[in-house]
């Protein structure tokens, strides 16, 4: 399902003495079935722009589509996009309530209507994605879990909607390195099985710069660079100006260049990096 | 959404109203609530109404926003007018089988109504004007007389100051945990009054298990700070009156002494005139 965004403005508490403006003209397509990541600095506006995407915050102006829908539309029904986009906050795990495991997962299903086997079969299937055993953990208290499988069981309860659009909110903050690469080869894997679209909001350079088809930069409020991640990256001193940095194997690729080395225009993949030093080094070391 | 609630909320500002002395603002906010149950007539609230205005416009927090305090409390202002004006005695206006409207009814319950409003608007204005944390100083230091009968004033203040402290955090998380159930397709705004009531456990377990987190954490880094309660503390900001302070005693005594006087000398002039009127 594709995103389209048109002159969308967001201002918090307008009017008052302490309005912040949020979000500034941006505007964007997304065809159906990329994969998308946000990156800007903190306070630059993404979870404000994510959350109209499924109509949580209604905009100041402009308009939103998902697929042909316009969901700024008063007359649209919530759950018409609630079906269609789902939304992973920023530290889901503070969202669960439930007794058990299968019955948080359940909440999200349940709310669109399904019936009982289907939200059965979607929360195996999701809890098999998120890379939670069902058999251990279904009829556990979500509360006894630790951090990373309680975000797994948040992310689960979204995933089980299936949404044809899937934001998530900085889905690793937080976590250690391990189930930190677990939730974005997760995401990855969902992305590869169900090819829906996937919004993924990020800080982190590396993890974006392997996975996404395009990159959204965002800073204080505007749009302010979008294209491949070959291209982005291009970019370092722009990016290091508005308080970013590039992904380190570009990064490194980057300094290598400044020494004289002919390294190839851009180099994403720390795979690539490696073989590139591999070939010009002496085997045996150097 | 729930962020519109403005009830005990700061309005960041600089205005001399945000610069007097907590305590004094305090004490006036009590005369000003005593000064309201003086008052028995119309003429009075004119005084009021002057009174409200001047300090409103100095404090130069946006009326509108004032105004939204309100909003909480509109259905007791509506019960307490409806009530008024159905059951109190008198010249008959309109009859409706058992329903009667007096005139005195009439009176009665824009009076009231009028009470509770400035009541409210009265009080929100000083917590709109002083910041939380310089609210409870104002308390504690005003209780200080108690503590020699053994009250726990700064233990109190305290309290107070980081239940205080903690309502927007909370109405923030509230906000979070609404949003990201919404996300889940949770509805919190159709269905019958039980459905309602049901929909609210996805958005009350989570909140108290928040709070629950938050006043641990608070506890452990109070403590790693060595905070051992009132005893020989001292405070960076130091309460003192200043000389606007003074201005505004002034202020305070002028108000009073002119509600006192309407009282006196002024009562039954408003019948007279809404007599002459109709
Ligand atoms: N509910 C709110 N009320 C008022 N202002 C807000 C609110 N939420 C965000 N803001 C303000 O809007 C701006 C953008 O915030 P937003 O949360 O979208 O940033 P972000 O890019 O997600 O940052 P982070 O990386 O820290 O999550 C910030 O200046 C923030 O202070
Ligand atoms: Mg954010």
């Amino acid at each position: 399902m594709s995103i389209t965004v048109e002159n969308l403005t967001h201002i918090y508490n307008k009017g008052l003495a302490y309005e912040t403006i949020a979000l500034e003209d941006v505007s964007f397509t997304v065809p159906s079935g990329e994969f998308i990541a946000i990156i800007g600095h903190t306070g630059s506006g993404k979870s404000t722009l994510i959350q109209h995407l499924n109509g949580i915050l209604k905009p100041t102006s402009g308009e939103i589509s998902i697929g042909d829908i316009k969901i700024t539309d008063k007359r649209v029904k919530m759950v018409d996009i609630r079906k269609r986009v789902g939304l992973v906050f920023q530290y889901p795990e503070y969202q669960l309530f439930e007794e058990t495991v299968y019955q948080d997962i359940s909440f999200g299903p349940k709310n669109l209507g399904l019936p009982t086997e289907e939200v059965d079969r979607r929360i195996r299937k999701s809890m098999q994605l998120v890379g939670l055993d069902f058999e251990e953990f279904a009829e556990r208290s979500p509360f006894e879990l630790s951090g990373g499988q309680k975000r797994r069981v948040a992310i689960a309860g979204v995933i089980a909607m299936e949404p044809e659009v899937l934001i998530l909110d900085e889905p690793t903050a937080g976590l250690d390195p391990k189930s930190h690469q677990d939730i974005l080869n997760m995401v990855e894997e969902v992305h590869r099985e169900t090819k829906n679209t996937i919004v993924l909001v990020s800080h982190n350079m590396n993890d974006v710069a392997e996975r996404a088809d395009r990159v959204f930069i965002m800073d204080s409020g505007k749009l302010v660079k979008s294209g491949r991640p070959q291209e982005v990256f291009r970019e370092r001193e722009f990016l290091s100006h508005i308080g970013l940095g590039v992904p380190q194997t570009t990064e490194v690729a980057a300094l290598l260049s400044e020494r004289g080395f002919q390294v190839p225009e851009i180099l994403l993949r720390a795979d690539d990096l490696i073989s590139f030093l591999a070939e010009r080094l002496p085997a045996g070391g150097v | 959404m729930i962020r519109d609630i403005t009830l005990g909320q700061y309005y960041p500002g600089y205005s001399i109203m945000h610069k007097i002395d907590p305590r004094l603002k305090i004490v006036a906010v009590m005369l000003y609530i005593a000064s309201l149950f003086i008052v028995k007539d119309f003429m009075g609230y004119v005084v009021v109404v002057i009174g409200l205005a001047t300090v409103t416009a100095i404090s130069k927090v946006p009326l509108r926003f004032i105004l939204r305090g309100l909003k909480p409390i509109l259905i007791i202002i509506i019960f307490t007018f409806t009530l008024n004006m159905l059951m109190t005695k008198g010249e008959i206006l309109w009859e409706w089988k058992f329903l009667h409207i007096t005139k005195e009814g009439l009176y009665n319950a824009v009076f009231m109504a009028l009470r509770l409003v400035f009541l409210i608007l009265g009080s929100s204005l000083l917590t709109l004007t002083t910041k939380p944390i310089k609210l409870t100083d104002g308390i504690e230091s005003l209780l200080k007389p108690l503590k020699r009968m053994g009250l726990p004033t700064h233990e109190l203040a305290m309290m107070m100051t980081i239940a205080l402290r903690f309502i927007p955090t909370l109405l923030e998380e509230t906000d979070k945990i609404m949003k990201a159930q919404m996300a889940r397709g949770a509805d919190f705004e159709t269905g019958s009054i039980f459905r309602r009531a049901k929909a609210l456990i996805p958005i009350l377990v989570p909140l108290f298990i928040g709070a629950f987190r938050i006043a641990q954490d608070l506890a452990l880094a109070m403590e790693a700070r060595c905070y051992r309660g009132g005893e020989g503390r001292t405070k960076l900001n130091a309460l003192k009156l200043k000389r606007k302070d003074a201005l505004a005693m002034v202020f305070i005594a002028v108000y009073l002494g002119i509600v006192i006087l309407e009282r006196i000398f002024l009562i039954g002039l408003d019948a007279k005139i809404i007599a002459l009127l109709f």
